[in-house]
Parts: C-alpha cells; sequence; structure tokens
C-alpha cells in the first residue's frame, strides 16, 4: 500500500442523544443506533459511504467481554473495518484521523457510548489501580483526585468555595445544553454542603457520571468539501500518559501541558488563538489544573477566568462535571466544539474560529489527548 | 508515497505459566527483544499501542495504564486496542495507520496475555448476549464445534483433516524455539483424544499460554538506519460482520473473505496459492485452520481437506501453513494475532531459523477473534 502522504482530515457531522443519569428503558444498541442514525441523516452521507467504525466502550463497564462484537450491527459495522480502541472516544478519534490521513479511507465514523448506570463506577476505577502496591491502599479515583485537589488548593492558597464556584459556572452553563438532562442547577453552599467524597472534594465537585452515545463522522478533504459548507479541520493532536504510579506524578499535569504542546505545535497555532475550549475533568479542582495545562491560564491562575466572567468560551457546554459518560466523554468535547463552531450551540460562539478539544483518561488523570480544531471563515 | 515497514520484533518464550514475572514484566520482556532487534532505545520510540485480550481474563482495567512504567513509555501517547482473539494485530494495525497518518514515526506494538491468572472460558462466556445468548453458552467451544459439525456435511472437513492439521502444526512446533508445546503425536492420536464438544476433541484445541510479543514499525525512509532485513507490510485489513446478520452463514468467513480480497488488491496478489510463499493462520481450534484455507482463496471452498492430505501446507510443500506451530503451538490469546505477523515477517526477512521456509519472500498473516466475526489479513514482503 501507497500513502499519499498526511491528508487534511475533518469532521463533517456528529450526534449524540440526551446524557441522562440513567437510560434504564435503553440498550447500549438503542443509543448506539440513534446516535449513528442521527448523524447520517442531513449529512450527505449513508451508511454505505462509511469505509471504516472506530469505537471506544468499555468491556468492565458493559460486563460483557469483547463488548463490540455485540453492538457491531447497531455500529454499522457489517462487513467493514473496525476496531475497538479501550479509552476515550477522542483517542478512537485520533485513530480515525489517522487512518483517513493516510489516505487509505474517506470517510469514518468515530463512535463512543456509555452505560455506567448499569456498573459499578468505583470498582471501574478501584481495578486500574495495579493490584500489587496501590490497590490494597484503596486508590480509587475519588481518593485520587481528592490528594489531588488538596495538593492544589494548597499550591495555590485556594479554597474549597473556589472549586463550587467552577462546578456551579459548569451546571449553569450545562442548563443551555439540551443534551444534558439535568434537574437544577446548585449553588455554592449546596455545592459545599453536599456529601464529602475525599477531602477537599464533595459529591458535586466531581463528574457526574451519565448514559448517552455520541457519534463523530470523518471524512478526507475530498469529501468533507463536497458534504460540508463548514467543514471543522482536524489541525493539531497530541496524547501522552502519565506514570501509573500517583505518587510519581507531577502537581501540574504536566503530561497534559506535552500533549497540549504537541497539538499546537502541529496546528502552528498558539492557546491565545483558541477561542473555545472544552476539557474533560473528573473534578472541579482537575478542570482549572486542566486549563492551566493546555495553556489557558496561567499555573493557580485558571480561577481568575472563572471569577472575572471570562469563562463563556470555556466549556460552554457545561463541560464533563454535569455529564460524564466515561469513555465517551472527550469524543463529546469534540462534538460540542463542532456545533459550537457550526453555530449551533447559542450565539456567542458564532464568531469563533478555533477550539482546543481536551480528553483525559485513568485515575486522577493519568493520561491525556489534546485535539486543536478549526473552521475556515471567509 | 510511503510504506510502513516492521524493522523489530521480538516474542517471549511461551508457557502455561510464567510465574516469574508479573504482567508488566512480561510485557516488558517482549517490548526489550523487539527494540534491540530494531537498535533501537524506548526514548526512540514515538508512540506505544498496547494490546490484550479480554480485561476480564485478567481483572486489570486498562492494563495499558498499568505497564507504561515497566516499558520505560511515561510521557508517550500510550493507547489500548482491543478485538478478542485477534487484538494483537488489531493493535499492529493501528499502528500502521499512525505512521502511515504521518502520526509517529516508530511506534512500538506490544501484545500479551496472561492467561494463567484469569478464568478464561468464563471470561470468554461473557461475550455473548446477557438477554439470550449467554445462558447457554459455554465459552466459545460448543459455538465452534457446531460450526465445524456443518462445514464437515457441506464442505467435507472432516475429522481426520483437522487431525492432519493438529499433527502438522505440533510437528513444527518442535522446531520453533518460543513454542510452548513440544510433543509429537499421531492422527490416531487426535481422533482417540477425549471428546469436548465433538467433534472438536482435546488434541484439537490449543494450549492456555502466558506470552507476549512486540514490533516496532517505521515508514520506509527511516528503516535503512535500523535493519537490513525489513519486512514491507504490502496490504492489511482487519473487518468485522454483524453478529445479528441474519444472512450469516459462517461455513466461509465472510469478513476474512472481505480482508483477503481488500490486501490481496493492494499487495497485487492474484493467485495467493501460487505466489504466496508461506502462511500463518490464527487457528483457534485445528478445524478453523481449514475453513481459513477456503477464505484466504489457497484451495477451492470444500477443498481443504483434501489440501492438508495432500502434504502441500507441510513444510516441504508448495504452500507451507503455520511453520511455527500456530496457535496449537502457543497461545497467549491477546499476542497470538501478532504473533502471526511477526512469524511472517521473520520468514520473509530469512529469520525464521529452523522452521525457514527457504526463500520466502511473500507471506500472509492471518488474524481473528470475537465470536468467529472479527477477521484479519496482512502480507508481508521482503521488498
Amino acid at each position: 500500500m501507497s500513502f499519499q502522504g498526511s491528508q487534511p482530515v475533518a469532521i463533517v457531522a456528529t450526534a449524540q442523544t440526551q446524557w441522562r443519569s440513567s437510560w434504564s428503558q435503553a440498550q447500549h444498541i438503542d443509543l448506539i443506533a440513534a446516535a449513528v442514525q442521527n448523524a447520517l441523516k442531513g449529512s450527505g452521507l449513508d451508511i454505505r459511504d462509511v469505509d471504516f467504525v472506530i469505537d471506544s466502550g468499555s468491556d468492565v463497564l458493559d460486563g460483557r467481554s469483547i463488548s463490540n462484537c455485540g453492538f457491531l450491527g447497531a455500529m454499522g459495522a457489517h462487513h467493514k473495518e473496525e476496531s475497538r480502541v479501550e479509552d476515550d472516544g477522542l483517542w478512537a478519534a485520533q485513530y480515525g484521523v489517522a487512518k483517513i490521513a493516510s489516505g487509505s479511507a474517506q470517510v469514518g465514523l468515530i463512535i463512543a457510548y456509555s452505560k455506567p448506570s448499569e456498573s459499578d463506577v468505583r470498582q471501574f476505577y478501584l481495578t486500574m489501580a495495579d493490584p500489587f502496591i496501590q490497590r490494597p491502599v484503596g486508590l480509587d479515583q475519588d481518593s485520587a483526585c481528592g490528594l489531588q485537589a488538596q495538593r492544589y488548593l494548597h499550591t495555590h492558597q485556594l479554597t474549597p468555595a473556589d472549586l463550587a464556584e467552577v462546578t456551579v459556572a459548569a451546571w449553569r452553563k450545562a442548563s443551555s445544553n439540551p443534551t444534558v438532562e439535568l434537574d437544577q442547577v446548585p449553588t455554592v453552599s449546596q455545592v459545599l454542603a453536599s456529601p464529602p467524597v475525599a477531602t477537599p472534594l464533595t459529591q458535586a465537585m466531581m463528574a457526574r457520571p451519565v448514559d448517552g452515545a455520541v457519534v463523530i463522522i470523518l471524512a478526507n478533504a475530498h469529501v468533507a468539501r463536497r458534504v460540508s459548507t463548514d467543514p471543522v479541520w482536524i489541525r493539531g493532536m497530541g496524547a501522552a500518559m502519565d506514570s501509573s504510579v500517583f505518587a510519581k506524578r507531577d502537581a501540574q499535569l504536566d503530561v497534559c501541558r506535552q500533549a497540549a504542546q504537541k497539538a499546537y505545535a502541529r496546528a502552528g497555532l498558539s492557546p491565545e488563538q483558541m477561542d473555545l475550549a472544552e476539557t474533560s475533568a473528573a473534578s472541579a479542582a482537575a478542570e482549572l489544573m486542566t486549563l492551566e495545562a493546555l495553556g489557558l491560564a496561567q499555573p493557580g491562575k485558571a480561577i481568575d477566568l472563572f471569577r472575572k466572567g471570562r469563562d463563556a468560551s470555556i466549556n460552554a457546554s457545561g463541560g464533563a462535571l454535569p455529564a460524564n459518560p466515561i469513555m465517551a466523554t472527550g469524543l463529546v468535547r469534540l462534538s460540542e466544539a463542532a456545533l459550537a463552531l457550526w453555530g449551533q450551540r447559542g450565539s456567542a460562539a458564532k464568531s469563533s474560529r478555533r477550539a482546543v478539544v481536551h480528553a483525559s483518561s485513568g485515575i486522577a488523570a493519568q493520561s491525556h489527548c489534546v485535539f486543536v480544531v478549526e473552521v475556515e471563515r471567509s | 508515497m510511503s510504506r510502513v515497514a516492521i524493522i523489530g520484533v521480538g516474542q517471549t518464550h511461551h508457557q502455561r505459566r510464567r510465574a516469574d514475572v508479573n504482567v508488566p514484566g512480561l510485557v516488558r520482556e517482549a517490548a526489550q527483544r523487539a527494540l534491540a532487534d530494531a537498535r533501537l532505545e524506548m526514548s526512540d520510540i514515538d508512540s506505544v499501542v498496547v494490546a490484550s485480550g479480554p480485561v476480564l481474563f485478567a481483572a486489570v482495567n486498562q492494563p495499558e495504564k498499568w505497564v507504561v512504567d515497566a516499558l520505560g513509555a511515561r510521557g508517550k501517547p500510550v493507547v489500548r486496542i482491543t478485538s478478542g482473539g485477534g487484538t494483537g494485530f488489531a493493535g499492529a494495525l493501528a499502528a500502521y495507520y499512525q505512521v502511515a497518518g504521518g502520526q509517529a514515526d516508530r511506534v512500538l506494538v506490544v501484545a500479551y496475555d496472561k492467561l494463567s491468572e484469569g478464568a478464561l472460558q468464563a471470561s470468554i462466556s461473557s461475550l455473548y448476549d446477557p438477554f439470550w445468548g449467554r445462558e447457554f453458552a459455554v465459552g466459545i467451544m460448543g459455538f465452534s464445534a457446531a460450526y465445524w459439525r456443518a462445514r464437515m456435511d457441506k464442505l467435507g472437513h472432516t475429522e481426520e483433516a483437522a487431525a492432519r492439521v493438529v499433527v502438522k502444526n505440533l510437528g513444527n512446533a518442535l522446531r520453533n524455539p518460543y513454542a510452548h508445546v513440544r510433543k509429537t503425536v499421531t492422527v490416531d492420536d487426535v481422533l482417540n483424544s477425549a471428546p469436548l464438544a465433538w467433534p472438536i476433541k482435546l488434541l484439537d484445541v490449543p494450549p492456555i499460554s502466558d506470552g507476549a510479543a512486540a514490533v516496532v514499525l517505521t515508514r520506509e525512509e527511516l528503516v535503512a538506519r535500523h535493519t537490513d532485513s525489513p519486512a514491507f507490510i504490502r496490504g492489511i485489513a482487519y473487518c468485522a460482520e454483524a453478529d445479528n446478520a441474519p444472512q450469516r452463514s459462517m461455513l466461509l468467513s465472510e469478513p476474512l473473505a472481505h480482508a483477503a480480497r481488500v490486501v490481496y488488491r493492494a499487495s497485487g496478489i492474484t493467485n495467493p496459492r501460487r505466489q504466496l510463499d508461506v502462511v500463518e493462520v490464527q487457528e483457534p481450534y485445528s478445524c478453523f485452520e481449514l475453513s481459513y484455507y477456503e477464505s484466504l482463496g489457497l484451495c477451492r471452498p470444500g477443498g481443504a481437506a483434501e489440501l492438508i492430505a495432500s502434504g502441500a501446507t507441510g513444510m516441504g510443500g508448495d504452500i507451507p501453513v503455520n511453520p511455527s506451530g500456530g496457535c496449537l503451538g502457543a497461545n497467549p490469546i491477546g499476542a497470538a494475532g501478532l504473533i502471526r505477523l511477526i512469524e511472517a515477517a521473520m520468514q520473509v526477512s530469512g529469520r525464521a531459523g529452523e522452521h525457514q521456509v527457504p526463500g520466502a519472500r511473500l507471506a500472509a498473516a492471518q488474524t481473528g477473534g470475537g465470536w468467529a466475526n472479527l477477521r484479519g489479513l496482512a502480507v508481508v514482503s521482503a521488498d
């Protein structure tokens, strides 16, 4: 096989189901099929145009070995090339971009889904810890995020009330996002008074697991220019993973910074040129740390974005705190960035051209993936 | 117009149980061997792909996040690909596109399973639909036996033909230093071994192994810096068949036939029997090797029993299949698909040692996973 070099790749369509704390009346295949059908609808493409499917999901959350096998029909993968990336869907998108960039495929479906309501989320994270050293002492997502948050607050002389402020801002933004099921936006005092998880974090400061599915359709330039008036071009990507040993990691999500620097360098753009940011964080503290690692604020200063009301462009969808479909969260961020750049997510975003999109995975954000995307504006 | 090449390979010596290493140790062993083979250090690697069987085999969720330290890959992109039995091959496919798509120059793929530590058939049983398939599923064996039985009726895939596959592969495994089963058997031994799910008998079944395998891929322009015996990937594909497709017959593997069409076209193969020098297939039971002969076009549908009986797929034949001994020689499931690719690469680069097919230049590596509905193929060549 010979390749055409590194070809441009764009997002031409996307769809999400609603994100609910529980989709008790729908199976995985129902959620996946709904998202796939809605992404294709009106895209100018049908399933016969799709060359391959890359999907993200978790055998552990699904309670099923090789769970992609059971969903191939719903994913539209029959007689197509299919692969499962067992990490957040943004890594699946990275795989899909490579496949199209190589010149060997034109159109790909990227699918991520989650149904944590049927599973034990604490066990999902606890079983990520190595069985010999960290698991026996109970290191899990909650305890690790608590330690991470405590260190961050201490280093930068912030308080739990600052984290509550970030949480309220996220939920307020989610309340105007039609795809997030939401009862009410909590107040700062309600966030602080919610059950303690791991000092200084309360339950409300942790990302809320939700059920649903998201689909992105990627295409090469030839197809993208024919089916879309406004393709969202993938300009740069980067990924990096930190040590599994929590105590060995640095305090500032340095691997997130490395992933972001690679993505910006590939795009030939700087953080200052980003109009929008969509990030995935497991806690309100991790959201601040992520914004800093992405170069959108100085260390310890991300809270100023919220205090000065300059956070409209930060997680305008609400981000991961109100809606965290584990394994799909990062791909939802990419979907939300595309919708915002297309002017489908409120008036503020209509003049936006560029977005930085972030996914994290593992206990206390061990691994990171960053995309820089752009639309052409005449 | 860059192509992708395999510039380093490594395997562990597969065994029933490796009590001397844990999972990260096993993974590191294969990775170090592949890096040394490519004359590289971990610092030269841009990206790492980890592939292993279903997480339920080993009870560590997202194990790539555990093995990252043992690999020395902290700070690099590390992603895990899973695809049941074909996962090692699927990992190589992902790495292939990282190189071909310009994301990375040198990618390490490491695939493994440490099956001595988990409840294998119980984990496999959980792949069936929880509402209508799981209550009558006993691992993958009953399902495979039912389709072998159908192939016996329709295609003449007799018990004797499958027994000949066992005799051939175990004979070949004796010459492969990495294989873990070391015994000579006769057709009668296989036919007289204990029935497990008729027509599958004990000797038709591969062993359960602990093992890991690794490769380093790069683009054509960089090959000469690392090796003078590369293997170029001429074509590679891994295709799916929806489990609920009503027209699914499974007498011949449609996804494999589909992958073969794509890969043969890319690699200029119009007559696989004549053009290919050697083939490695991933046979989860002996009977599957017969099915693959037909889907790969090594013989006509219904011709597999005759092909194995003729000796053509033996070491002295015109189209040797599984000189390594295949899965019957060693079966660390998550690594098995990558081992097929490694063996094909070693054959075309003339480095297969005692099980070398003389003068091999063009080889195919077949893989499979899931509910017999994920099937892949690659063709590699010396130039």
